[in-house]
């Protein structure tokens, strides 16, 4: 009796495990099959580069990946000054009472929803920008949604940063401090030299969340889909694009190419996954 | 360059990224606050319609956000409730069965599957309703269902690392003490190890549910709509919190439909904020006064 | 008794809807003591009188459930094509393929215009028809250029399974081109939105969503209002449109019905669009 209970939890824990692995599978799986029409026949390359006219029976999602890099790669630039700064004053530049009111507050920061960043984008951030560049148009623009990603990501990356200097061997800290460092030397000499696998995988985690996100673009981006020209021009990302379309006629090519979307995503996403851990670095739920 | 010059710019550079980054959020959150906070009342949730008569399901509310805080409810139990069996199980075996290589290219999965954009999932859940529709049955359609199993997939990552990282995180001896009794395994996992690493997978799973709730992308492709009423089956359409926050900033027609927009992104904060300050404090109880060590995930 | 009540309003539909107003008067009753769902999706003009029409027939019985989507008129075609949902809206007449295809059936039940609009405090309030196709094919990038202040203009549109954009795309611009830099919007809420808090915006919307706080521009002199759409001076015209897949039937039928009826005329006529009885 006990056996045969013995047998069947393991065998139950095991399908659970086999099964979530293969979920990762079965969404891949499934953007493949529904994509095929689109991407079969080797088309799926020349798609990334062309343009988006359905008018003349063109898929290209060429707008929405440089609206995706455009904005992503933004953010990251808003949001690696600020995140490095605060995990140095966490790391002992700042007084320590202080620095875990805003260890706590960067962790709050990760459960703000992204709708409500959105939202609060549409009615405070767009019309600042509006007002202070006026050729900005609607101020619904790359600018805009990759200021308010920054804010997104931010905490991504300062929790990854942080673990990369926790992680610096506790010895180097004592020997440097042993021979008389003080907190800016100890920083500067021991562990930002030492840290940095967690900074790549901070920035790595940091450019796949601000890839990922959907409604802070949807909302504050302005959605043309063109190859924007400046950081005030409006865009469309990869995944804005799906939120779209996919309400569209779903025997379209159009329709379709949004498989191809997600599954340039996902990939992206898989590559960014590998990375990190080729790194060694920790990659859980954050 | 000189080291105390180059600290002090570092000091500097240091205080201006935290009053920057906390300042701007504490901005934004207080601006929300502010003009959202008079909209709060009985009439934002159940607009003119008797508190009772809508929460006995007597009578419908049609101004107010409570059929969107049912959705949302709804949407968040049944996913997290889906989820939860799996991923611990799963977590279970991560911890205790697992072998190097399972650890490896299951742990490759999961890292996947977390990692996959919302609107991904959500296209993937609304391509599966497709398809049960076309070739299964036509009466099914994108509806709660769907987002619920999305979401499932969504958070059973989550559920799977917190379990494995709190079970794997037990001291050797807490491990062998009942084996050593004579316990079999699985009566240490369910007799010990599971109720010593409890907090942890609790605080893995408000998390969780955090998620769900606050998650647009992926309901806004699986059956979310503006206007459904409260939810009356698994195979209906229904409203969320987030996705009225969305649909409001684009289309309010009116001030009063704005401000409800507030209210809803003060509920939705505040569900965000009491399930953060909730796996907190449990986190920081199992962890002692000593602060919680980095959790490592293995494999 | 209700088979063959059904048999002869089947008959009655598949003749013309609109004999069923006069077949059916105090719509609303008919559906006491009734239960179920009737899913909508499609036209965004639709959704003030759909909302309205589902918050009357919800309210007295409470065994029904009414939900609504947006998406669009290309949308709510496919989709109730296929169905996923019972009635798909359009702001266009679906077209002769669409409607072999899937079999539809048309219901038009009000008649809307799509009208130009700006912010209130845009000074430039007519158009020529030849400006508004500069302007949307983006060789006019300046309100200066048509009697304005100095700024850019920030051109809205609809995507492609819009209703609104296609009728504004063949009446309005006859065809010509829509700038890529176009910021998108997903509904006709959306767009008397995204035009009320903006300056400089241009864009199109259902004559019957705009209010105070967007402006209508007169295209070649005749502005865009529901007197003008009723009396056929403002061209840029469409029928309001539910459709089925195949005849009604059930709650369905009776949901269109009431649409039709003098009640729901009046919910059409409230939310500013002009009736067809």
């Amino acid at each position: 009796m006990t056996r045969v209970f013995q047998k069947t939890a393991r065998i139950v824990f095991f399908l659970s495990a086999a099964a979530s692995a293969m979920a990762a599978a079965l969404v891949f799986g499934f953007l493949l099959v529904f994509g095929f029409p689109l991407i079969g026949g080797g088309e799926f390359f020349s798609l990334l580069t062309r343009p988006w006219s359905p008018g003349q029976g063109l898929y290209g999602f060429l707008p929405m990946i440089t609206g995706t890099a455009a904005i992503s790669f933004l953010s990251i630039v808003f949001a690696l000054p600020l995140s490095l700064g605060t995990v140095c004053f966490m790391g002992g530049l700042g007084p320590a009472r202080i620095s875990r009111l805003v260890d706590g507050f960067v962790r709050f920061m990760t459960g703000i929803p992204t709708v409500i960043y959105g939202f609060l984008g549409i009615f405070l951030l767009v019309p600042v920008v509006r007002t202070l560049f006026t050729s900005a148009g609607s101020g619904m623009c790359i600018l805009s949604a990759s200021l308010m990603l920054s804010l997104l990501v931010s905490p991504t990356m300062i929790i990854f940063f942080k673990d990369g200097f926790d992680s610096v061997d506790v010895r180097y800290i004592q020997a440097a401090d042993a021979l008389g460092a003080d907190s800016v030397q100890r920083l500067i000499y021991v562990i930002l030299p030492e840290a940095w696998p967690g900074i790549v995988t901070g920035i790595i985690m940091g450019l796949g969340r601000a890839m990922g996100d959907t409604l802070i673009a949807l909302m504050i981006a302005g959605n043309a889909v063109h190859v924007p020209g400046s950081i005030l021009d409006s865009a469309r990302t990869l995944t804005s694009h799906i939120a779209l379309v996919s309400a569209s006629d779903y025997d379209s090519l159009a329709f379709k190419s949004i498989f191809a979307c997600g599954l340039t995503l996902y990939v992206l996403n898989a590559f960014a996954v590998i990375a990190v851990r080729r790194l060694g670095g920790k990659r859980g739920p954050v | 360059m000189n080291i105390r010059i180059l600290g002090g710019c570092l000091r500097v550079f240091s205080w201006g990224a935290v009053l920057v980054l906390t300042g701007s959020v504490l901005v934004l959150l207080g601006y929300l606050l502010v003009k959202g906070v008079p909209s709060l009342g009985r009439d934002l949730i159940f607009g003119q319609v008797n508190v009772l008569d809508a929460l006995l399901l007597k009578k419908r509310v049609f101004d107010g956000l409570f059929p969107a805080i049912a959705g949302t409810l709804s949407v968040v139990l049944l996913s997290v409730g889906l989820a939860i069996p799996v991923g611990v199980c799963a977590g279970i075996y991560m911890s205790e069965f697992a072998t190097v290589l399972q650890q490896r290219v299951f742990g490759l999965m999961f890292d996947i599957l977390a990692g996959i954009p919302s609107i991904v999932i959500g296209l993937f859940g609304f391509s599966g309703a497709i398809f049960i529709h076309r070739y299964i049955s036509n009466d099914f359609r994108p509806c709660l269902a769907v987002s619920v199993a999305a979401l499932a997939f969504l958070v059973l990552p989550y559920i799977t690392r917190t379990t494995q990282a709190s079970m794997q995180g037990l001291s050797i001896q807490t491990r062998q003490a009942a084996l050593a009794l004579g316990a079999t395994r699985v009566q240490n996992i369910f007799y010990v190890l599971l109720p010593q690493s409890f907090s942890g997978i609790l605080s893995g799973i408000i998390l969780a549910i955090g998620r769900c709730a606050e998650d647009t992308a992926v309901i806004m492709l699986t059956g979310v709509v503006a206007t459904a009423g409260i939810p009356g089956s698994l195979l209906g359409s229904y409203e969320a919190l987030p996705f009225y926050i969305y649909y409001i900033s684009s289309q309010y027609t009116d001030a009063e439909e704005l401000m409800s927009g507030y209210g809803a992104a003060i509920i939705l904060l505040g569900v965000c904020a009491v399930l953060f300050i909730l796996a907190f404090l449990i986190k920081r109880r199992l962890a002692g006064p000593a602060g919680p060590a980095p959790g490592r995930f293995h494999g | 008794m209700v088979l063959k009540r059904s048999i002869v309003m089947l008959v009655l539909m598949a003749v013309s809807p609109f004999f069923l107003v006069s077949a059916q008067a105090g719509a609303i009753d008919s559906f006491s003591g009734l239960s179920g769902e009737i899913r909508i999706s499609g036209g965004t003009a639709h959704i003030p009188v759909m909302k309205e029409a589902a918050k009357q027939i919800m309210s007295a019985n409470p065994g029904i459930s009414i939900s609504i989507a947006g998406g669009g008129s290309g949308v709510g075609i496919k989709q109730v094509g296929e169905g996923i949902v019972d009635i798909g809206n359009s702001g266009r007449a679906p077209s002769d393929a669409e409607k072999e295809q899937y079999g539809l059936k048309l219901f038009k039940w009000a008649i809307d215009g799509v009208g130009v609009a700006v912010h209130p405090d845009n000074p430039v309030t007519s158009l020529t028809k030849a400006q508004l196709k500069d302007i949307y094919s983006g060789k006019i990038t300046n309100w200066k250029d048509l009697g304005g202040k100095e700024a850019s203009i920030t051109v809205y549109t609809r995507d492609e399974s819009s209703g609104t954009r296609e009728v504004f795309w063949k009446k309005a611009l006859d065809k010509g081109d829509i700038v890529s830099s176009a910021n998108f919007v997903v509904s006709n809420g959306a767009m008397k939105t995204a035009i009320a808090n903006d300056p400089n915006a241009i864009g199109y919307v259902s004559v019957g969503h705009m209010d105070a706080s967007v402006a209508g521009v007169a295209l070649d002199g005749v502005s865009p209002t529901i007197d003008t759409v009723k009396s056929g001076e403002y061209k840029v015209a469409r029928g309001l449109y539910s459709n089925t897949k195949g005849d009604p039937s059930g709650l369905t039928k009776l949901f269109i019905e009431y649409l039709l009826s003098p009640e729901g005329q009046q919910i059409a006529v409230q939310k500013g669009f002009v009736p067809v009885n």
